[in-house]
């Protein structure tokens, strides 16, 4: 009872059974912590480097670079946009290649460019007649198979019968490319072409645009009625059990799956209403159906959380009801409904379900110019892409995802500002 | 003026500014206020006294209306402000509040400058025609609430810069910036250090001038230092009220005089 | 008056200390009354020195108990009764510490009157009326500690009986002066005495004041009964 080494040091009790028990669930409790938090990091490294790693080589794109003799014959100002392009770009090749002779030695030659090299050439020639009996240096994409073979995805020691590309064709490229004609700069056609079958070709600029219809759509219909919806909610419904009736079912709906969604809009929007298929704005309709639940929650969240002190200073100098909403506790909630918005938005940007329903997977080759035209977006894009059979495409799923990535990291990053810049200003 | 006896120095007036007859205040079902009949004086400080939940907060909260916020809050009984009947149907609480200030327990100034916290009052109630008006009320309300000096040069920086004693300044300030008749203040220095709180007892004695100041508090020291007259509600019932140097030495009702010696009761 | 106890029971002690310290000075002070009353009478000198010698510790228990309730104000901000009894401790033990000081003069006078030749009879009369004085203390003593404000009451009243006996020492003395004048010495002597039994009389009664203040919280409404008129009424002075 009365040990003398516990008396000289009373704090001296960490060799009894109980706080070695304690101290080992402690440093147990931490680890598996750290294990859980571990583990996800590496999930995450993991997607992350394998659609780096795949997606990389869709940013840069093998390019051929060949002097092209415009020739009057083939291609005159009267004819114009029509002409013999593809002839005169065989020609500038057939100069390289004199030996090449027979209609399908001069179609496999034909075939290092991609199918857009002649309309690349036409456009040029098109924005400048005076083009016509000169020769003019172009640039253009080579064709999936070469543009694979460059990067090393089709790879040499595979034999012949294998391969995409012949053993011949494979010595046409090196002599382009000891000739130093083969270059690989940027693709920015990624982003700047629309969608296409040539994976060489194919960009993101159709679903980028359609996305961004989308969700100007979804934004102007969810977010005023969403915070119009919050405010009513929280600040003026009388608590009975109407409300909590109605509180209920938003909480749910935010819960409900989005293909439900989706089925919903393409019954409602397109079978009763007629609005048109593929189009972002039925997309975006959807979409806002999906988020406004998200902004409900969120702005009322928002509103709960400014202080019940600012309420009754406003309403103790005689501010009325909605003068006390709107001048006072609205603006001290906004930074926190905009970041339920953003997060909403962001969570719209990634849907795909709804909008395969309305049809937004449709194979359309021109960027919209307004939502009420066909459009895919970016999460169907990448969902058509990934159905391609072509090489091309898969490198090119993993970049749009990438792609996707980005702009959902950059919402989200908008959202954790604005929270940390206006927290707590009260 | 040395010759009235101390113990009546302090109350120089007897017109009554509020008078309530029979308030009883329920929520839901509990009945939290037990039928309050009490006069209270213009140009006099009165404070209530009482153990946490015996109702004096709630009182307070009815002279300006305050408890309408509260779906579940019913209050029955006449309270007269000048012989008008605050709960009739033609009188609208917005108004009310504006002639009844309110100063609440946590410095509450709103995240705006300070001249913005105190012309927000007078803003909506369309008391200032220009812009000179509502400097010249800015002014006075800052100088009445005695923080002018240390404000004058700051007008543009936000209230929630102040330190907390001039943050409820502030707040007194704002209040008194709809030109009230009544000021009334729940725990105003709770939230405050000893100085402050003596500041702000110096300025509520000041006010009393022009007011009727009405203050909650749960410090028995601050309601004898400050006012002039004491109510000890308990459970919801007026106890006593009275003269505050007699109700601190020798109170009538022996429920008081558990409370104030601190026993229990 | 409240019998709960006070949530700091810290306070509670407090007041209960001054309360016992006001008792002790009260036992005190009642045994020097009657130590000196019993030295007059026996004409016992070393008895009458003991008186004055314990005067000193009644000095020095009121200084202590005015030091307790100076503390009690400013740590306890006592409030009500509370304050009442801090403040009624302070002017008892004032009053008592003057009792005290009585005492010790007519200590100190018996020292000198032993000295002389008697005077028939009077120390009999002092005696008595140092006795009822005595009383008086030990009940507004009672009174005080059980808040008792009828008997403070009757203390009170009780002042004039003193007061009237002091009226007939007060012509017997002038009888025995105008008699023989040899008298004249000791009897001022005697009738200091009796002047000082009949001063602790008067602040017997203001101590019964205090305890009716500390009770009712207000001092007592009739005027206070005189019964001593060798100072207003002309007919008792010699012709």
């Amino acid at each position: 009872m009365t040990d003398l080494s516990t008396q000289d040091a009373p704090f001296a009790g960490s060799g009894s059974s109980l706080m070695r028990r304690r101290n080992r669930r402690q440093v147990m409790l931490q680890g598996l912590g750290l294990a859980a938090i571990s583990f996800a990091a590496l999930m995450l490294f993991v997607l992350i480097a394998s659609l780096v790693s795949t997606g990389y080589k869709a940013f840069i794109q093998t390019h051929i670079t060949v002097e092209v003799f415009v020739d009057p014959e083939e291609i005159s100002v009267e004819k114009l946009p029509r002409g013999g392009f593809r002839d005169v770009l065989l020609a500038s090749l057939q100069k390289e290649f004199p030996d090449v002779e027979g209609r399908a030695e001069l179609r496999s030659l034909q075939n290092i460019f991609s199918n857009g090299a002649q309309f690349q050439l036409r456009d040029m020639v098109s924005a400048d007649q005076s083009l016509i009996g000169q020769t003019v240096t172009l640039r253009a994409p080579v064709s999936d198979p070469f543009d694979q073979l460059a990067k090393g995805l089709v790879k040499r020691e595979t034999p012949e019968q294998l391969r995409r590309v012949s053993d011949r064709e494979i010595d046409w490229f090196d002599t382009l490319d000891a000739a130093g004609k083969i270059s690989q700069p940027v693709n920015w056609g990624l982003i700047t072409n629309a969608d296409s079958r040539f994976p060489e070709l194919a960009g993101l600029k159709g679903a980028l645009v359609g996305s961004f219809w989308a969700l100007l759509v979804c934004f102007l219909i969810s977010f005023p009625l969403g915070i119009g919806a919050a405010i009513y909610l929280e600040e003026f419904a009388p608590k009975n059990r109407w409300s909590d009736l109605i509180e209920v079912n938003i909480n749910n709906l935010a819960a409900v799956p989005s293909v439900v969604f989706g089925l919903l809009a393409l019954a409602v929007f397109i079978g009763w209403f007629g609005m048109p298929r593929s189009a972002p704005i039925v997309g975006g309709m959807t979409l806002a159906l999906m988020t406004m639940p998200t902004i409900i929650i969120a702005t009322r969240a928002a509103l709960k959380a400014v202080p019940p002190s600012i309420r009754e200073a406003a309403l103790g100098v005689g501010a009325s009801r909605h003068q006390v909403v709107f001048g006072h506790v609205l603006p001290l909630a906004m930074p926190g409904i905009l970041t339920g918005t953003i997060i909403g938005l962001a969570q719209a940007l990634g849907e795909t379900a709804p909008l395969l329903l309305i049809g937004m997977n449709a194979f359309i080759t021109s960027a919209p110019t307004s939502p009420f035209d066909s459009a895919t977006a970016l999460p169907t894009q990448i969902f058509i892409w990934a159905d391609s059979p072509e090489r091309g495409f898969v490198s090119r799923t993993s970049a749009a995802i990438l792609v996707l990535l980005t702009f959902l990291i950059t919402m989200n990053a908008v959202a954790i500002y604005l929270r940390s810049k206006f927290e707590r200003k009260w | 003026m040395y010759d009235t006896p101390t113990l009546e120095r302090t109350v120089d007036s007897n017109t009554v500014k509020f008078s309530a007859r029979d308030v009883h205040v329920f929520y839901g079902e509990t009945e939290a206020i037990k039928g309050v009949d009490i006069d209270i004086l213009d140009n006099t400080v009165t404070a209530f006294i009482g153990p946490s939940g015996c109702g004096k907060s709630t009182f307070l909260r009815c002279l300006n209306r305050m408890n309408d916020t509260i779906d579940i809050c019913r209050v029955t009984g006449k309270i007269l402000l000048d012989g008008a009947d605050i709960y009739d149907k033609h009188i609208d609480p917005v108004q009310l509040r504006a002639k009844v200030g309110m100063v609440f327990q946590k410095p509450n100034p709103f995240p705006k400058s300070i001249y913005d916290n105190v012309a927000y009052g007078p803003r909506i109630h369309g008391l200032a025609r220009t812009k000179a008006d509502l400097d010249v009320i800015v002014e006075k309300s800052l100088r009445r609430a005695a923080l002018w000096t240390e404000a004058k040069d700051r007008l543009n920086e936000p209230g929630t810069g102040l330190s907390g004693g001039q943050q409820q300044r502030l707040c007194i300030a704002r209040a008194v910036a709809t030109a009230p008749e009544v000021l009334l203040m729940d725990e105003p220095c709770s939230a405050l250090d000893p100085i402050a709180t003596a500041q702000v007892e110096e300025l509520i004695d000041e006010l009393r001038q022009e007011y009727s100041v009405v203050i909650v508090t749960h410090s028995m020291q601050q309601a004898a230092r400050v006012s002039q007259k004491t109510a000890f509600f308990h459970l919801g019932d007026l106890v006593e009220f009275g003269e505050t140097g007699q109700i601190f030495t020798n109170p009538r009702d022996p429920r008081t005089e558990s409370y104030i010696t601190g026993r229990i009761g | 008056m409240t019998d709960q106890q006070h949530i700091v029971s810290s306070f509670d002690r407090d007041l209960e200390t001054i309360q016992a310290q006001i008792m002790k000075m009260g036992g005190m002070v009642e045994r020097a009354i009657a130590d000196a009353a019993r030295s007059l009478e026996s004409r016992d000198e070393e008895l009458a020195d003991e008186v004055r010698g314990r005067d000193k510790a009644i000095d020095a228990l009121e200084e202590q108990i005015n030091a307790e309730a100076a503390r009690v104000l400013a740590l306890r901000s006592p409030t009500a009764s509370d304050l009442r009894l801090v403040l009624s401790v302070i002017k008892i033990s004032a009053s008592l510490e003057r009792i005290g000081d009585y005492a010790k003069n007519i200590a100190k006078r018996t020292s000198v009157l032993s000295t002389m030749a008697p005077v028939n009879g009077s120390p009999a009369a002092l005696r008595r009326m140092a006795r009822e004085v005595e009383e008086m203390l030990k009940d507004v003593l009672d009174a005080y500690i059980q808040r008792d404000a009828e008997l403070a009451y009757e203390v009170i009243n009780r002042d004039q009986d003193v007061d009237q006996m002091y009226n007939a020492i007060f012509r017997e003395f002038l009888t025995f002066m105008m008699e023989d004048p040899r008298n004249i010495t000791p009897c001022m002597h005697l009738h200091f005495i009796a002047k000082n039994t009949e001063r602790m009389g008067d602040l017997v009664t203001s101590i019964a004041e205090q305890v009716v203040y500390l009770v009712l919280g207000h001092m007592p409404d009739e005027p206070r009964p005189k019964g001593d008129k060798t100072s207003s009424d002309p007919s008792i002075a010699p012709a």
